[in-house]
């Protein structure tokens, strides 16, 4: 059995289904990312897991042991919050040892397991601070170490990062992977940054309206999703209105120009509504001989940094998103030439 | 645009000091008056009289009593409660905050008559003893203080995170009696000395209540009666109870920036 298992968990706030028929089977030591929008269920199922939400329906185990309406603070359960939580009217070493003080540990091993945590977090000098001596960042650091004190069975980290700049986002990210890791201990991370859960997860689950969309490896998910929602929500894609001409040869037509495509089930043509898709950083300017190759039109070129986004026209209201890696010697097209895009045709499928 | 700003600067200047006049020389005319109970000179006679009257004594020490009781019950019920409906029920906030202005609007008369009416009979007979009629004054004082206690707790309580700080402790593996103890009240330290400070003042100069329930006893029937026998020594009461107030008032000052200053700059 699963080291952590949701089972067909629900729960709904008066008349409004927060979370749907959840089943989730997490492994000792994984890493696993809840993915989606704001308001797709995502905290309220790290809640119910942590204790502070009870499910409508359904059951969650533990290490095979019922919690699904045990209290809180008999879960072992570690937690971080977006907003830290730190005690503002204890220091940082107070704060780590709280759960040690509740859990009526012997107080030398207490100043042990305390010196232990901060040098985990490398803020050895900084036992004697209170949390409104820290920058954001170091907060959330001793929020993690506090987490952790304890020995939890399970660390749940709800947006931890959402409130930290870009750079320390960044460096805090790496962090709690190189602890994570380095502990063994089973993780769930909530987060609408896709860039996070990709880099960090062994496993992502993609919700979207209270329901899993996708659950898979990071790689999976990026490269094979499963539905329209997780193909846009995970990085960018461009879908394209397409009119099937050859399910069989796998050929497609769009805006006049034909398309071949990799090998799809039957049961999508059934939904109807067919599209292309494809990522914007698999198109190349250019002719290729056996790819896919569309003539169009360029409306704008993005200046990004390390990549230049073209929007390019193709037909009457279809506009496609190409990403190309900035290099020194490129000459990005003017907005209004006309050229010609490549791209390879196991890189495109229909949708 | 320089004249301007002087002039603006010249008028603040004039409605401040008119505002000063207004409140300081009534007090000043009262302590002038005060210190004048010797014939042509001026002494701090009516002072020494009203410190040398034992009732003085007796009747300050009954109400500081009445009033510390007053505060340790009132923090006891309104802290918890506070801090349950800012933590589960926040659509009750609106409610309580309505039912803690009551005090504003009922008459502190009405309310003494109508404790009075209900629990002079049966089945609570509470006006028959001492402890009794002290319990009674103690719950109107709670009534008559809530508007302090719960805007003073609440606003404390609104200044921490109250749910993720519950939640931190909780999975942490604290219940109830230690998240109360050492999370919540330990964060509204300053909220809880400034409702208990306003309370006191509020009770040390109550009459109403006081003079229906236990008469003389109290500190402020005490005043009100020094004030009608006693021409110099009443403006004395008057000075020391405004000074007390004050007190009070720099204390809270003191306790809340004890605080403030700890803080380095730009830690936030």
């Amino acid at each position: 059995m699963a080291f952590l298992v949701l089972s067909h968990v629900s729960k709904a706030f008066g008349q409004t289904q927060a979370v749907k028929d959840f089943n989730l089977e997490v492994e000792k030591g994984e890493f696993i990312s809840f993915l989606g929008p704001s308001g797709c269920g995502k905290t309220t199922t790290l809640r119910m897991i942590a204790g502070f939400e009870q499910p409508t329906e359904g059951q969650i185990l533990l290490e095979g042991e019922d919690i699904t309406f045990r209290p809180p603070h008999q879960r072992n359960v570690g937690m971080v919050f977006q907003s830290y939580a730190l005690f503002p009217n204890m220091t940082v070493a107070q704060n780590i040892a709280f759960g040690l003080e509740v859990r009526k540990m012997d107080r030398a091993k207490i100043k042990e397991r305390v010196h232990e945590m901060l040098s985990l977090i490398q803020l050895e000098d900084y036992g004697g601070r209170y949390p409104y001596q820290l920058s954001g960042g170091q907060q959330q650091r001793v929020a993690l170490a506090r987490a952790l004190a304890i020995r939890p069975r399970l660390l749940l980290l709800d947006e931890p990062l959402s409130a930290l700049d870009a750079k320390i986002r960044l460096e805090l990210r790496q962090e709690i992977r190189r602890i994570q890791q380095a502990l063994g201990i089973t993780t769930i991370y909530v987060t609408h940054d896709q860039e996070e859960a990709l880099s960090l997860s062994d496993r992502i689950v993609v919700m979207n309206q209270g329901q899993i969309e996708q659950t898979g490896t990071p790689f999976e998910i990026y490269n094979y999703p499963q539905s329209e929602f997780v193909a846009s929500f995970v990085g960018q894609l461009n879908l394209l209105p397409v009119e099937v001409l050859d399910l069989s040869k796998n050929i497609c037509r769009v805006a006049g120009q034909e398309i071949r495509f990799t090998p799809t089930t039957n049961s999508i043509l059934k939904t109807g509504k067919v599209r292309l898709a494809i990522r914007p950083e698999e198109i190349r300017l250019g002719m290729v001989e056996g790819e896919n190759l569309l003539r169009c039109e360029i409306a704008s070129v993005i200046f990004l940094g390390s990549i230049i986004r073209l929007r390019v026209k193709l037909g009457e209201g279809i506009l496609i998103s190409v990403d190309q890696f900035n290099e020194r010697h490129f000459q990005p097209p003017r907005p209004g030439e006309v050229v010609t895009l490549h791209f390879p045709i196991h890189a495109c499928w229909l949708l | 645009m320089k004249r301007n700003l002087r002039l603006g600067l010249l008028w603040s200047w004039f409605w401040m000091i008119l505002g000063w006049l207004y409140f300081l020389l009534p007090l000043l005319a009262t302590f002038l008056f005060s210190l004048r109970a010797k014939k042509d000179t001026l002494s701090f006679l009516a002072y020494e009289r009203v410190f040398k009257d034992p009732n003085f004594w007796k009747t300050f020490a009954f109400s500081l009593e009445i009033g510390l009781i007053t505060i340790l019950a009132g923090l006891v019920l309104i802290v918890p409660t506070a801090y349950w409906i800012r933590l589960r029920l926040p659509r009750l906030r609106m409610v309580t905050e309505f039912v803690s202005m009551l005090p504003f609007v009922v008459p502190a008369i009405v309310l003494v008559f109508g404790l009075i009416r209900v629990f002079s009979g049966a089945p609570f007979y509470l006006t028959n003893t001492y402890l009794g009629t002290n319990a009674l004054l103690v719950a109107a004082y709670i009534v008559l203080a809530l508007p302090y206690l719960y805007r003073a707790i609440d606003t404390g309580l609104a200044a921490i995170d109250v749910r993720a700080l519950t939640e931190a402790a909780q999975s942490l593996g604290a219940g109830w009696p230690v998240i109360l103890l050492r999370i919540i009240l330990p964060n509204l330290r300053v909220a809880m000395i400034s409702a208990a400070f306003l309370t006191l003042a509020t009770v040390m100069g109550e009459f109403t209540i006081a003079s229906f329930l236990v008469g003389i006893k109290a500190f402020g029937p005490y005043m009100s009666l020094v004030g009608q026998n006693k021409t110099y020594e009443s403006s004395s009461l008057a000075i020391i109870s405004f000074a007390l107030t004050w007190a009070f008032m720099g204390f809270i000052q003191l306790f809340s920036r004890g605080r403030a200053e700890a803080a380095p700059p730009g830690a936030h």
